[in-house]
């Protein structure tokens, strides 16, 4: 996949965390996925039409999207409930709509669609393109107290 | 002043209520798409509107088009807040009438100025 395909995701994906989630997350090693399944526990799933077509999932693990939930919305939330399942939709639409900016930038005009959201581990998802999935890993402390535990927020994508 | 927020994503709504709440306004009256939106001010007196673009049944754009033809609403400011940054979007919601535009990811400091822009606007 050519790297103007990947810097629209990771821009999008580090201004809407510092913007709406106020930390600074930082890029691991990005992997290549060779199965169709989610990464973390909840997952916002997006597809990408227009010029080209791809799909960007948002996952997160349980304590991940409780904290963004909680950061959001401020207030606490003990279980990955509704309220929590419709913020990592919310979070996959501004995620979708800055990549779509960026790409535009590279003359690339794509249209937007309405998230879902998969709640489980290892569900089986569509990517619709056939090359392979690109999975982006955020790190970030959950308490913002620089600890060395820390959370993970995946940006999965194929793009062709 | 009474606020009409229309967003699908409860999330969103819960925001923006929470900004408006920082200014002081806590008359909110929620609307889920521009379809439901449109119900709420056949019945009650909205001072401000502040949608979302992508939502299912009406979308915002469609709701917004709805508003600026309909004479006894149209002077209501229309405060578009949305994930749509592309060019095209901006220009398609400024020719129909929108009066300020906002794209996600916002900060609160950012929709509080558009808020009392909007609020100066009708003398609130």
């Amino acid at each position: 996949m050519d790297i103007k395909y990947i810097n629209p995701f990771i821009i999008a994906a580090q201004t809407v965390f510092k913007t709406m989630l106020g930390i600074s997350a930082e890029m691991g090693k990005p992997a290549l996925k060779n199965i169709n399944r989610t990464s973390g526990d909840v997952t916002g799933i997006m597809g990408l039409v227009g010029d080209k077509k791809g799909t960007v999932a948002i996952s997160l693990r349980e304590a991940g999207a409780r904290f963004v939930y909680k950061t959001l919305v401020g207030e606490e939330c003990d279980s990955i409930n509704q309220d929590v399942v419709d913020a990592i939709g919310e979070i996959t639409n501004i995620i979708s709509g800055q990549a779509r900016k960026e790409f535009e930038k590279s003359g690339i005009n794509l249209n937007a669609a309405i998230p879902m959201v998969i709640v489980g581990k290892e569900v089986e998802m569509n990517f619709i393109t056939k090359i392979p999935i690109i999975s982006l890993p955020f790190y970030f402390p959950l308490n913002n107290d620089n600890s060395k535990e820390k959370e993970v927020i995946y940006i999965d994508f194929s793009f062709e | 002043m009474n606020v009409l927020v229309v967003d699908d994503f409860a999330t969103m709504r819960k925001i923006i209520k929470n900004v408006l709440k920082q200014i002081g306004i806590e008359s909110v009256v929620e609307a889920e798409n521009g379809k439901m939106a449109l119900d709420v001010l056949k019945k009650e007196s909205i001072d401000l509107i502040i949608s979302d673009w992508i939502m299912p049944e009406m979308t915002g754009i469609d709701f917004l088009k709805a508003c600026k033809s309909d004479e006894t609403i149209k002077n209501i400011p229309f405060l578009m807040v949305t994930a749509e940054a592309q060019k095209g979007c901006i220009m398609e919601a400024i020719k129909s009438g929108v009066d300020n535009y906002i794209v996600k990811p916002f900060t609160p400091d950012k929709l509080q100025s558009a808020i009392e822009k909007a609020k100066a606007k009708i003398g609130k």
